[in-house]
């Protein structure tokens, strides 16, 4: 059994009580001083769950394997999860800590914890994220990162005003296949670029339109099985089905951006990070093939004249989520699979990734963050440029519910001659949520 | 294989889809209509909540005291650009109590209703703390401090 690892900010503030420690010897755990290659509590970094579903303990996977995190407490609305990570968490370190909350306040009420994982679904992102800054934690969360345009400038606006971390999980900005390819553009070796293309949402089931249907209605579980209200949190009320909490939110307008935010969270930011352009976001989006069949595309346009195309086919086949980018001199191509095609004049520059390499991104993106909440630099997908990349994806979503062509002012966050596409740029939140 | 279920439709209107490319006057009247139910109410406050004007305000104004519709009611009148959303949701202030008053204070703060202030700062003072909360982050985001 592991030595019981001590928090450090618990040791810390111990130390300050203890005025300078008791002269009395102790006996003192080689975890508590790093010894036999342990990280002493003063180099940990102390984290809390939020809503850990499977997505979220693969990515929790990835925090326990790093010696110099410590996974304190565990906050979901369902108890069956609550008790699944703690003991996930308990084994890891040999004992029986880690707390469970049903209720977010109480985990932000801990003192002691640095940061907070969440991987709730996509309609409690933003709102978790910014309310978790507030109260003095960093936050890396899954994506999409947030549901409207509104919600997303709200994200970046609050981590760059509170100095707070922020990481969303679009984990490819440090795959290695994918960072080849940024490189090889940084590297100008594709000439001037032209045009970016970002694969959204592959066949029907990601197709960009969400419907507004409800399910039939099942009878509500007891609040401490499932808490469905807090489920909902801030969407709009809806009859109970097991079906939605089961993971089935999906395809849903009021809990998902369809295959657009979905894939275009990971794809249009791989983009957006490629053509230098993270601070911004398209000035023009024309969508084609409507109606939720596929197959789509929408072809959008920078200020700089930069092209972004999002669409569903016609890629290489290299795996899921292809990124291709096209200069004037050249192109590169990759996906999941870490395979990299690029055009004939750069063969020599093609490097091999391999599959196990390229399925390291999350191990990679969760180290960045990391990182940066020790030293509190900005990590790869840090709020500004997650927040840019999804208001780009949700005006691209605008474009496709409406049909039409929509030209949008990234300066100040509003479409140009369109009333009602600038109505749908948030959504009031059920009470007493709010951002 | 995971069942598939089919969703919900209203007995009168049908699928959500059916009911969202009515035009505005018939979700009007779905609101208006004693009888209709809240799923048909629910989805035409969200379609209103892109295509209403001035004349969608007073059936959305008539929800926000219902329980179970008036988030729906603010999810169609918070877009709203007539001024008459913003004397319609200041009119709650007085009518609306708990969570449901709470709502409507959010909805004020994000259309940065500048003559809702006053009854803001007394709502500040409210005996339900989630009231008083949401009325000092609206009148924080109404008028920040400079």
């Amino acid at each position: 059994m592991k030595d019981k690892p001590v928090s450090r900010r618990r040791i810390l503030k111990t130390a300050v009580q203890a005025g300078a420690l008791a002269a009395a010897p102790q006996i003192i755990p080689g975890s508590a001083l790093g010894l036999n290659g342990a990280v002493p509590p003063s180099g940990r970094v102390t984290l809390g769950g939020l809503g850990i579903g499977s997505r979220g303990t693969s990515v929790l996977r990835s925090f326990l394997s790093e010696s110099d995190v410590q996974f304190l407490a565990i906050c979901d609305v369902r108890n069956e999860r609550r008790e699944t990570i703690k003991t996930l968490a308990d084994q890891q370190y040999g004992n029986h800590d880690c707390a469970m909350y049903s209720d977010q306040e109480e985990l932000w009420a801990r003192k002691d914890i640095d940061a907070v994982l969440i991987a709730t679904g996509d309609r409690w992102h933003a709102l978790l994220s910014i309310t978790t800054a507030r109260s003095g934690k960093d936050v890396y969360c899954e994506k999409p990162c947030s549901m409207t345009i509104a919600e997303s400038r709200a994200l970046a606006d609050t981590f760059q005003r509170l100095g707070r971390i922020y990481q969303a999980g679009t984990q490819r900005r440090n795959g290695p296949n994918f960072v080849r390819a940024f490189e090889l553009v940084r590297s100008g070796k594709l000439g001037k670029l032209q045009t970016l293309h970002a694969e959204a949402g592959p066949g029907e089931r990601w197709a960009p339109l969400t419907t507004h249907d409800w399910l039939p209605a099942e009878p509500e579980p007891a609040k401490q099985v499932c808490d469905w209200d807090r489920w909902l949190g801030p969407s709009p009320w809806r009859p109970y089905n097991s079906q939605y909490v089961q993971g089935r939110w999906r395809g849903y307008f009021d809990f998902h951006g369809g295959g657009i935010l979905e894939w275009g969270s990971h794809t249009a930011d791989l983009c957006q990070w490629a053509g230098d352009v993270d601070g911004t976001a398209p000035v023009e989006y024309e969508p084609e093939g409507m109606g939720g069949i596929t197959p789509y595309s929408i072809r959008c346009r920078y200020a700089n004249g930069l092209r972004l195309v999002l669409r569903d086919k016609g890629f290489l086949g290299l795996g899921s989520c292809h990124i291709r980018w096209e200069g004037d001199a050249g192109w590169v191509e990759t996906a999941d699979s870490g395979k990299i095609e690029v055009s004939a004049n750069l063969r020599g520059e093609r490097i091999e990734v391999s599959p196990e390499e390229a399925r390291r991104a999350t191990a990679n993106h969760v180290r960045d963050f990391i990182n940066c909440v020790k030293s509190r630099k900005q990590p790869r997908s840090n709020a500004l440029a997650a927040g840019q990349a999804h208001i780009a994806c949700h005006a691209v979503y605008i474009a496709f519910q409406l049909g039409r062509k929509l030209t949008f002012d990234p300066a100040t966050d509003t479409f140009v001659g369109s009333d009602e596409a600038n109505r749908m740029r948030s959504r009031a939140m059920r009470e007493p949520w709010r951002i | 294989m995971s069942q598939v279920i089919p969703p919900m439709a209203d007995e009168k209107y049908g699928t959500p889809a059916q009911i969202m490319a009515l035009p505005q006057e018939r979700l009007i009247a779905i609101l208006r209509e004693p009888g209709a139910s809240v799923y048909a109410k629910a989805k035409a406050c969200q379609r209103l909540a892109v295509v209403g004007d001035k004349r969608a305000v007073p059936a959305l104004a008539a929800l926000l005291a219902d329980p179970q519709l008036s988030h729906y009611a603010r999810f169609g009148l918070e877009p709203n650009p007539d001024p008459s959303a913003d004397d319609a949701l200041r009119t709650a202030l007085g009518k609306v109590k708990g969570k449901l008053l709470a709502g409507v204070v959010n909805s004020i703060a994000q259309r940065k209703d500048i003559r809702a202030l006053e009854a803001l700062a007394k709502l500040r003072q409210d005996e339900d703390r989630e009231v008083a909360l949401a009325a000092d982050a609206a009148m924080a985001r109404i008028r920040p401090p400079q």
